[in-house]
């Protein structure tokens, strides 16, 4: 971005012929080649992105490349065979349903999650005393620091603990479930059953993120002058009403980031899956893309079809930040005509 | 922040979208990168030491040997002793022995790179698939037919047919090191008390079932990473009933070969055990070691299908007392092809040499070293587990019942010693857990598991791009 402005300037004020325009260009020409400016570009614009180059694209278009061949991944040989990893991917039943697992989790686990961190947050910010000041609920920071830390944890961690959680036999669930006479729970296996895997697995990464996105959503509303709310309040808006129609408005790019960073992490849950369900859980009910293309890629010596499944995956994965704009953009375009 | 949204702009969507992208193919995408495919050095095949008895394959002196070790239930500490003696053999030769747990994560890039280690075991979840270096490694004959270091030809010191597992299309390339017994395992102190026999058929294990019930025990149990280990029962089973002929259905993936009516028998006896409610239940939600203590220290379920290494595996979680011992998987009727004796045998922590090394004659040196006497007694003490070396486990198992049984159960076997490849060599063992999960669960029935099993075999049999071995 900034070459693009400053190529323009130069050749924009050095264009014109005339004296004082020319004098002018050669201060222009001067004080671009200072040391200074040399070394702003080289610091904070050639490195980079020659790292950028080096570590992120070019991997990309690496791995890409190898999605067209037949690479085994212990061999420097590889034949060219065209798109007919990308031909086998389709008709792949397993990694079909590895996708559909992963397109459900992107929309469940970011709606949940953000429904969820979206309602303490404003309980924790505006939703206390209708009376006086506009404040939080009571003892609000306690509850912030509280529900921050299972963001503090691991994923790897937080996987490993709620498998020992679910645990048929000496998990606490099924201790507390039975204890309660709820008898049908004994030894009932919550992420070998496939009625229940998914959703087990889907509230381990809900119950990990939703204090972080919660403390994201809380700066966000910080950010909103309280007049806004007060006004809100005078003319008669409850609780609800002020968060629908005041606080998701006011903080709109934060909710579209937050649906982004989230969508990402469900469209990957590698790791949880690692700790979880390693195996791809009951019927494959929980198995993600990454763990397949793992397996594939390291089991079963198929890299070339790996990094055809590494490519559907970032596509899907674009295709979901796509989607995520354009909805924005579908509300976002309302309140500019309410302008 | 402005109050209204502004109108998406065209640059902030790529921008953003990039970024997204960026994020979540990191992870994933420049996994599959590799860091350049570099030149195959080619080392020369022609030995630069001196070749002689004591030299066999003319280890260079003063040449290093780059030996990775997996390091898992068995440790390395093994392999540093026979680095050791290598090192005290071979006059100024260097081992370095490293260990890992991720061996094809750690060893893809050094095979990309043509620069292997000199010798690997390739053993653990995350072993290299065979299949996609099999081109890569130099048969081993030789080490085979060399003197060991006491003077005999190691050929004659091996169990029978423990390079089976490791041949190839006719080539030796992968010697196992420890030898495996798979058996059904049980308390013997605790069938003892209640005066049970061990069952030899699956009829016989359904009555033990109800036995076991009246006790307030279950029959079998199971956890989800290891729910194939009834697969490898099953297998084993329907081998003896149905002899070579299913064995090499199986192996060759030949269609329907898992609806052959041996088979069938099998998963029908296993079917009546699960209907009747003998198998702990909850398994398909339980990590394996953790189902496996429900048997060794909780007394919760009686019988388990496994390899020899459980006992190692269980040691700090069984409980004193306990006298593992391992008897032959059951067949199905009393008429079968082969005899309930018959034993599933094979060896594992397969030892492969690159032939791209730099030091092939100091791998080789490497595998003599720890097919001599003195090695495979060290390996037997110390790891409980017989080595493919004969003769090397005293009578008393080193105080342990359950290398006792395994020494017994292979005595007992004589030459009805069988083993197979195929769900290793194409890795399917993901994909079956998953079958066999919901089959000892209760959640399908013999017809879904055949078809699910059938589906994952006809799966790699008609992919081209899977080069197939075929066993006769």
């Amino acid at each position: 971005m900034t070459t693009l402005a400053s190529g323009g300037v130069t050749s924009g004020v050095s264009a014109p012929p005339g004296g004082l325009r020319r004098i002018g260009s050669a201060r222009w020409r001067r004080r671009n080649l200072t040391f200074d400016k040399i070394s702003f570009f080289l610091v904070f614009l050639v490195i980079p992105v020659a790292f950028y180059i080096g570590f992120v694209v070019s991997p990309f278009v690496q791995a890409a490349y190898f999605s067209l061949t037949d690479w085994t991944g212990f061999t420097p040989a590889m034949n060219f065979i065209g798109l007919s990893n990308y031909a086998k991917l389709f008709t792949d039943s397993t990694f079909l349903q590895a996708m559909g697992n992963n397109i459900l989790m992107a929309f469940v686990v970011p709606i949940v999650t953000l429904g969820l961190a979206m309602f303490f947050a404003t309980l924790v910010t505006v939703g206390g005393s209708t009376r006086g000041n506009i404040k939080g609920l009571r003892n609000s920071s306690f509850y912030r620091v509280i529900s921050f830390f299972p963001y503090v944890i691991p994923a790897i961690v937080i996987g490993l603990i709620w498998s020992q959680i679910y645990d048929p036999s000496a998990g606490l669930l099924n201790g507390i479930l039975t204890r309660l006479g709820l008898e049908q729970f004994t030894s009932f296996a919550w992420l070998g059953d496939p009625r229940t895997a998914r959703w087990a697995v889907m509230f381990v990464i809900i119950w990990g993120l939703v204090g972080f996105y919660m403390v994201l959503f809380i700066a966000a509303i910080k950010g909103v002058p309280a007049e806004v709310f007060e006004a809100a309040r005078i003319d008669g808006a409850g609780r609800f009403r002020t968060a629908v129609s005041i606080t998701i408005p006011l903080i709109r790019e934060n909710v579209q980031t937050a649906f982004i960073y989230i969508g990402i992490l469900a469209l990957d849950a590698f790791v949880y899956m690692a700790a979880l369900e390693p195996g791809g859980g009951p019927d494959n009910t929980t198995l993600v893309m990454a763990q397949q293309l793992f397996t594939t890629a390291f089991s079963k010596g198929q890299f070339g079809y790996a990094c055809a499944m590494g490519v559907v995956l970032a596509i899907i994965t674009l295709a979901y930040a796509g989607l995520v704009f354009a909805v924005n953009r579908i509300f976002g375009g309302k309140s500019e005509v309410a302008e | 922040m402005g109050i209204y949204g502004k109108p998406l702009g065209r640059r902030d969507f790529l921008r953003g979208s990039l970024a997204a992208a960026a994020l979540a193919a990191t992870g994933s995408l420049a996994a599959c990168a590799t860091s350049g495919t570099g030149t195959s050095t080619s080392s020369s095949s022609a030995p630069a030491g001196q070749v002689s008895d004591t030299n066999p394959f003319g280890v260079e002196s003063g040449s290093t040997v780059d030996a990775v070790i997996f390091n898992g239930g068995y440790g390395i500490d093994y392999a540093e002793f026979a680095g050791k003696q290598v090192q005290s053999k071979q006059q100024g030769v260097t081992v370095k022995v490293t260990p890992t747990t991720k061996v094809a994560q750690t060893l893809q890039p050094r095979f990309v790179a043509g620069d292997p280690p000199d010798v690997i075991d390739n053993s653990g979840a995350d072993a290299i698939g065979i299949n996609s270096i099999r081109d890569q490694l130099v048969e081993l004959n030789d080490v085979i037919e060399a003197k060991n270091f006491e003077g005999k030809v190691i050929k004659d010191t091996l169990y029978e047919g423990v390079t089976k597992p490791g041949t190839f299309d006719g080539k030796f390339i992968l010697l196992n090191y420890a030898l495996t017994v798979y058996a059904l395992w049980y308390s013997a102190s605790l069938f003892e008390k209640n005066g049970w026999k061990v069952p030899k058929t699956y009829d016989e294990m359904l009555a033990l079932g109800a036995e076991a019930k009246g006790k307030g025990k279950y029959l079998l149990g199971w956890g989800k990473e290891a729910a194939t280990y009834y697969q490898t029962m099953a297998i084993a089973s329907a081998i003896k009933e149905g002899g070579d002929e299913v064995r090499l259905a199986l192996e060759n993936l030949k269609p329907d070969c898992w609806s052959l009516p041996p088979v069938q028998d099998v998963f029908n006896g296993l079917k009546k055990i699960i209907d009747a409610g003998y198998v702990k239940p909850g398994g398909s939600g339980t990590q394996f070691t953790a189902a496996q203590a429900q048997w060794t220290d909780a007394d919760e379920f009686i019988l388990y299908p496994s390899g020899g290494w459980i006992e190692n595996e269980m040691k700090k979680q069984t409980k004193s007392d306990f006298k593992m011992t391992g008897a032959p998987e059951p067949t199905v009727s009393s008429n079968a092809k082969m005899p309930w004796e018959a034993l599933h045998s094979t060896a594992g922590e397969p030892y492969i040499v690159p032939s791209q090394g730099k030091n092939v004659a100091g791998g080789k040196e490497f595998l003599r070293a720890m097919l001599s006497q003195e090695a495979a007694v060290n390996f037997a003490k110390t790891k409980l587990a017989s080595t493919i070396v004969k003769g090397t486990v005293p009578p008393d198992g080193f105080g342990s019942t359950a290398l006792q049984s395994q020494i017994k159960l292979l005595e007992a076997a004589g030459s009805n010693i069988f083993s197979w490849n195929f769900v290793d060599l194409y890795g399917m063992n993901t994909d079956q857990l998953v079958v066999w999960n919901s089959f000892l669960a209760g959640d399908s029935d013999v017809a879904k598991l055949t078809k699910g099993l059938q589906g994952i075999t006809d799966k790699v049999a008609n992919d081209d791009s899977i080069k197939k071995v075929q066993v006769s």
